[in-house]
């Protein structure tokens, strides 16, 4: 075997934090492909059938190839690119449109699952689990919608001040279990997350009961933010594409993040406090500011994630925002696990996460497959990250010099 | 066989499955291509955040369309859900790519989006439910609107007839226009049985406002759960409208009225519930017998109705206004018996409601 080719295997098979992620997903698309086939009627009846005819193993075979198959190509085809929509816009110049919207989609899908998924990861490497970022989001769309709907400003002062709003809002929720935390100890868990339901329930008697339900209105829907407030699409208007500013507002966020955690020495405060509280108070290190500036910048991050969806896609507000499966303040938590909470990291796992969204959609037009299979595979993945142990037994992988991959999830509760 | 051997083919055996994966992507692609030949009609809908499993109005329009497809198999039929109203805008452009004959949307949440794709596509077909878009440049939308509170008012009727103790309830999900129509038509029924009657029925959980109700706006004071699904809180409001003297109760909020069919088992028989939307008996067969009646919706037929024109080239945009004359809303009769006399006077109440010799608004009645 030449040397060359031995280094490559040794790579392939050495256990390295990206390796890891990368297995987990392959294994998360394992999982999916076994879900469809266990779920798909017509590739069960072929299965059923194998020992009635010499063809049938065949025919199953091909068919639950061609059923996982049709599934993972318009789920990519629907989130990056189709190559034969794009080789026609690229001869004909016709069809541009069609050709990246599923870039586009993807795009700004994942810019404020960015911002939000960069504020819970900074929580993390200072070692606090904020699980209420999707209240803060949701304070951040509100506050955002009054400021955007109800004031009249100029653009350059409009805009600003919406975004300006959706950071306060979000503050504002994230200051609570803060400021508990930092005076009493109450555990930042507990009142995150149970602060979540009552920012849902808000959100409604603000859209029901306030100046910011839409007039003539009495449904749970808000009044429209001003053109002169909303995130305008990168490309225009007339594009037909959604991307938007709000993907400018998540590179800064990232690029503030990175510069952040590691240049700034107060980001250093925070990584020292995440990895060791008592070394670090030994230091000098005021660990009281620390967890309130924690909250204050999560929650302000969540908030902008909250505004950010809000104003560059829907432009009001309903009482379903971020309800449910749309609460990207819950997905960003797994993006910050599966980016192992690094600005970097975090950039490529949200584009997964929205890509399987945005490919859910398209594969489930075109296959009847349900969309829910986007959250399988998600879901499958963190959980593969967060156990490297399992990955690293299916796979056999060595071990590195270094030692154990960490657990992606220590910390929490500390 | 050494340990390194072992890892590198247990390896080997993942990768393997993973091309074969990623192989029979690019063979699908001709399969996918010869389909298109018989030219099949495609009808497809965009729910709302319910999906089709709501057992409310997303999974009535779902119905209507399996519906269409089993009139007429050249229909072909899909759907894709939304989590958010961020997701309308790209759900129907996906749709109108895969060229859609007809786009049903769910809901008035999807009023702006769906205006926005039929105005930048003139030749594509659309239908919204419960809703009627304000804005349209061109006659490619067909509205589907129910004045529920006529079959309301039947079940209002039925009620007051009906009760022992001479106390009626009702109560909403959430106060929207479409769910205090219901109310108000219910309560308009009440009034109504009083007034020809000389009774003095009283209802629990709604107050009409003054004025006119219709589906853009529909007002009054009453009992909200705040929600669709809490059937706790549906249990409790029924429990204490029982303990109130209240011995029927009408909910209009979509499965959270199974908590009402719980306190009325709890509460023995005697009590019993006005179902709403579609069929008790049918969406809920197994309480049937606490059911007294069901003020229903015509989704279902209405949504497949729109879908069978569209494919038969018979398709006009405008609106569609379901009432108790074209049964896009009506009054059925559960599992527990009503009087020969009731139903006949109630069938004669229908006639004058749809020949507008008898109005529904209850603020024409005097209140008790």
């Amino acid at each position: 075997m030449p040397e060359g080719r031995r280094r490559w295997w040794h790579h392939l098979t050495t256990q390295r934090p990206w390796l890891v992620t990368l297995y987990a997903l392959v294994l998360g698309f394992v999982v999916g492909a076994l879900v469809i086939i266990t779920t798909t009627a017509s590739v069960l009846d072929a299965w059923r059938a194998i020992f009635s005819s010499w063809s049938a193993l065949g025919h199953a075979i091909k068919l639950t190839f061609d059923v996982v198959g049709a599934a993972y190509r318009t789920m990519f085809t629907g989130a990056v690119v189709n190559p034969r929509v794009f080789w026609h816009a690229v001869t004909t110049g016709q069809g541009w449109t069609y050709a990246l919207t599923p870039m586009s989609e993807t795009l700004t899908y994942a810019a404020p699952l960015i911002i939000a998924s960069v504020g819970v990861g900074i929580a993390f490497q200072t070692g606090i689990f904020n699980i209420g970022a999707n209240g803060q989001a949701i304070l951040g769309g509100v506050a955002g919608a009054y400021a955007g709907s109800l004031i009249h400003l100029p653009t350059f002062l409009h805009l600003p001040l919406t975004l300006l709003a959706g950071i306060l809002g979000g503050v504002a929720v994230g200051l609570i279990p803060g400021l508990l935390k930092a005076y009493t100890g109450a555990h930042e868990v507990i009142v995150t997350l149970m602060l979540n339901y009552v920012v849902a329930a808000l959100l409604i008697f603000t859209l029901l009961s306030t100046a910011l339900q839409q007039p003539g209105q009495q449904n749970d829907i808000s009044r429209t933010i001003d053109p002169s407030a909303q995130l305008a699409p990168l490309f225009g208007a007339a594009s037909g594409l959604r991307v938007n500013w709000g993907l400018a507002v998540a590179a800064l966020v990232v690029v503030f993040a990175w510069w952040f955690l590691e240049r700034s020495s107060l980001g250093f405060d925070f990584r020292v406090t995440g990895a060791n509280p008592q070394a670090a108070r030994a230091s000098g290190i005021n660990a009281r500011a620390v967890i309130i500036l924690v909250f204050v910048i999560s929650g302000g991050l969540a908030g902008l994630a909250g505004i950010v969806q809000m104003a560059g896609t829907t432009h009001y507000l309903d009482g379903g925002f971020l309800i449910g499966n749309a609460g990207i303040g819950f997905t960003a938590i797994t993006v910050a696990l599966l980016g192992r909470n690094r600005p970097g990291g975090i950039v490529w796992s949200s584009l997964l996460f929205a890509g399987l969204g945005v490919g859910g959609r398209a594969m489930q037009a075109a296959t009847g497959i349900p969309l829910d299979l986007a959250t399988v595979i998600q879901s499958a993945v963190v959980l593969f990250v967060a156990t490297p142990v399992l990955v690293q037994e299916i796979f056999r992988l060595r071990h590195t010099e270094a030692g154990e991959v960490r657990l992606a999830t220590s910390g929490w509760g500390s | 066989m050494s340990r390194g051997d072992r890892r590198g083919v247990r390896l080997g055996v993942w990768l393997g499955t993973a091309s074969l994966v990623l192989g029979s992507l690019t063979l699908g692609v001709g399969s996918l291509t010869a389909q298109a030949a018989a030219k099949p009609f495609k009808a497809c809908v965009v729910t709302d955040t319910g999906g089709i499993n709501d057992k409310s109005f997303n999974a009535s329009a779902w119905k209507g369309m399996q519906d269409a497809h089993a009139r007429n198999k050249n229909i072909v039929v899909s759907y894709l859900s939304s989590t958010s109203s961020a997701d309308y805008v790209p759900n129907i452009n996906t749709f109108v790519h895969r060229g859609c004959g007809i786009i049903v949307t769910v809901g008035f949440l999807m009023d702006t989006a769906t205006q926005q794709a039929a105005n930048a596509h003139p030749t594509q077909k659309f239908a919204i439910v419960d809703d009627a878009p304000q804005h349209l440049k061109y006659h490619n939308v067909l509205a589907l609107q129910y004045e529920t509170d006529q079959a309301a008012f039947l079940g209002g009727y039925l009620a007051a007839a009906s009760t022992k103790t001479g106390v009626v309830g009702t109560y909403g999900g959430m106060e929207f226009p479409s769910v205090t129509m219901y109310m108000n038509g219910f309560v308009a029924g009440v009034r109504y049985f009083d007034k020809v009657k000389g009774a003095a029925v009283k209802v629990l959980g709604w107050t009409p406002a003054k004025g006119t109700c219709s589906l853009a706006s529909c007002g009054g004071t009453g009992t909200f759960v705040g929600n669709f699904t809490d059937q706790t809180a549906g249990k409790t409001i029924t429990a204490n409208d029982f303990a109130a003297g209240a011995d029927i109760v009408f909910p209009v909020a979509g499965s959270v009225g199974l908590g009402s069919v719980a306190a009325a088992q709890q509460a023995g028989k005697g009590h019993s519930i006005m179902w709403v939307d579609s069929n008790g008996c049918v969406s809920d067969a197994a309480d049937c017998s606490w059911f007294i009646g069901t003020v229903a919706k015509g989704v279902e037929a209405s949504v497949r109705d729109a879908v069978l024109a569209a494919a038969s080239g018979k398709f006009h945009g405008g609106t569609y206004l379901g009432t108790l004359k074209n049964q896009g809303t009506a009054l059925e009769y559960g599992g527990i018996p009503v009087p020969a006399s009731v139903k006949s006077a109630i069938a004669t109440i229908a006639k004058g409601i749809m020949a507008g010799t008898i109005s529904v608004n209850p603020n024409n009645y005097p209140a008790k």
